[in-house]
């Protein structure tokens, strides 16, 4: 099963999404794919947050993070079949694909890569009776800045979105912790 | 008339062609009234009003003050209609959600910004059906 959560900064998605994952597991461990790359302090203490969030001392279920920053299938690779895996978030990925390079000089992936490494993350999920719940951030209902870069990175998410949106069995809106359905998966 | 609302690359122009295949598209011209697109309807054909966006962004420029441009364009919104009526032509309109987020530090940005969510409440009050669409998907928020 294929659920896409998405919301604004700190509307409570990540929260909405691992109750997703815990309820899928259903008591076997979860696996969390996490894209951020720890660049500075802040960034470190979101990652704490987060981490705390999702493994309070009382949990019962354990959580298997994967770090990866681009690879995100190799990453879907090591989860096992029929297990439950949360990726967050879709956002700083897509950044990363489009971005990725520019520092070091090295080769970056194309927009058209990233989409099919996407699209293969989620073939091999369904596949494998993998329950993928995907994170991502609204950004895209203000006003733009007016640079070419920005821009093309909105149109390159929003490409990413509306091909999840559609693909996935589950699209769940959060507004300040409230999750709004846009896709319910149907009862069979 | 319906209204299309929904952010960038929402995927609202793939869900109007949908839904209208053979509609006839209309973007608006900087300066131009509104009730002025009544001209190019053809009979028994669905019109799309778009480019709202830049069609407001255009509106900086003048020097009419955003209360006169909203008194025109209510103004000419029952004119619309009633050419759409008289004509056959099923009115369908898309503009974009800026509403979120920051309220940008730009004097033209912050004027554009108001202009857009007037002119879509506006639109929205007008309207039969409206509808957002967010990602692909598609809500009715009215109708």
């Amino acid at each position: 099963m294929i659920v896409f959560v998405s919301g604004g900064a700190r509307s409570g998605k990540s929260h909405v999404a691992e109750q997703c994952v815990l309820q899928a597991a259903n008591g076997q461990p979860c696996f969390y794919v996490a894209t951020a790359s720890v660049y500075d302090g802040e960034m470190a203490e979101r990652v704490a947050r987060h981490q705390a969030e999702r493994s309070p001392p009382q949990a019962s279920t354990q959580w298997v993070t994967l770090e990866v920053p681009l690879a995100i299938d190799q990453a879907i690779a090591q989860v096992p079949d029929s297990h439950a895996v949360l990726l967050d978030c879709l956002t700083l990925w897509a950044s990363q694909v489009m971005f990725n390079g520019e520092e070091d000089e090295s080769e970056p992936f194309s927009s058209h890569e990233g989409f099919s490494l996407l699209v293969r993350c989620v073939q091999d999920a369904r596949a494998r009776k993998i329950t993928l719940v995907i994170v991502s951030n609204d950004l895209n209902e203000a006003p733009l800045p007016n640079d070419p870069v920005t821009l093309r990175y909105v149109e390159f998410l929003q490409r990413l979105h509306r091909w999840l949106a559609n693909e996935a069995d589950s699209v769940i809106e959060v507004v300040a912790g409230q999750p709004i359905e846009w896709k319910a998966v149907a009862n069979s | 008339m319906q209204l299309f609302i929904g952010g960038a690359c929402a995927g609202k122009r793939d869900v109007v062609k949908q839904r209208f295949p053979g509609a006839l598209w209309w973007r608006l011209a900087p300066g131009q009234r509104l009730q002025e697109v009544a001209q190019v309807m053809l009979p028994n054909t669905p019109l799309v009003v778009h480019g709202v966006f830049e069609w407001l962004m255009a509106t900086l420029d003048s020097d009419l003050s955003i209360d006169e441009w909203r008194a025109q364009w209510r103004e000419d919104f029952p004119r619309l209609h009633q050419a759409a009526t008289s004509n056959n032509v099923a009115l369908v309109m898309i503009t974009s959600e800026l509403g979120r987020g920051l309220v940008p530090m730009a004097r033209d940005q912050r004027r554009l910004r108001d202009l857009s969510g007037w002119f879509t409440q506006d639109a929205a009050a007008q309207a039969i059906q409206v509808w957002y669409v967010r990602h692909g998907l598609v809500q009715a928020l009215k109708g």
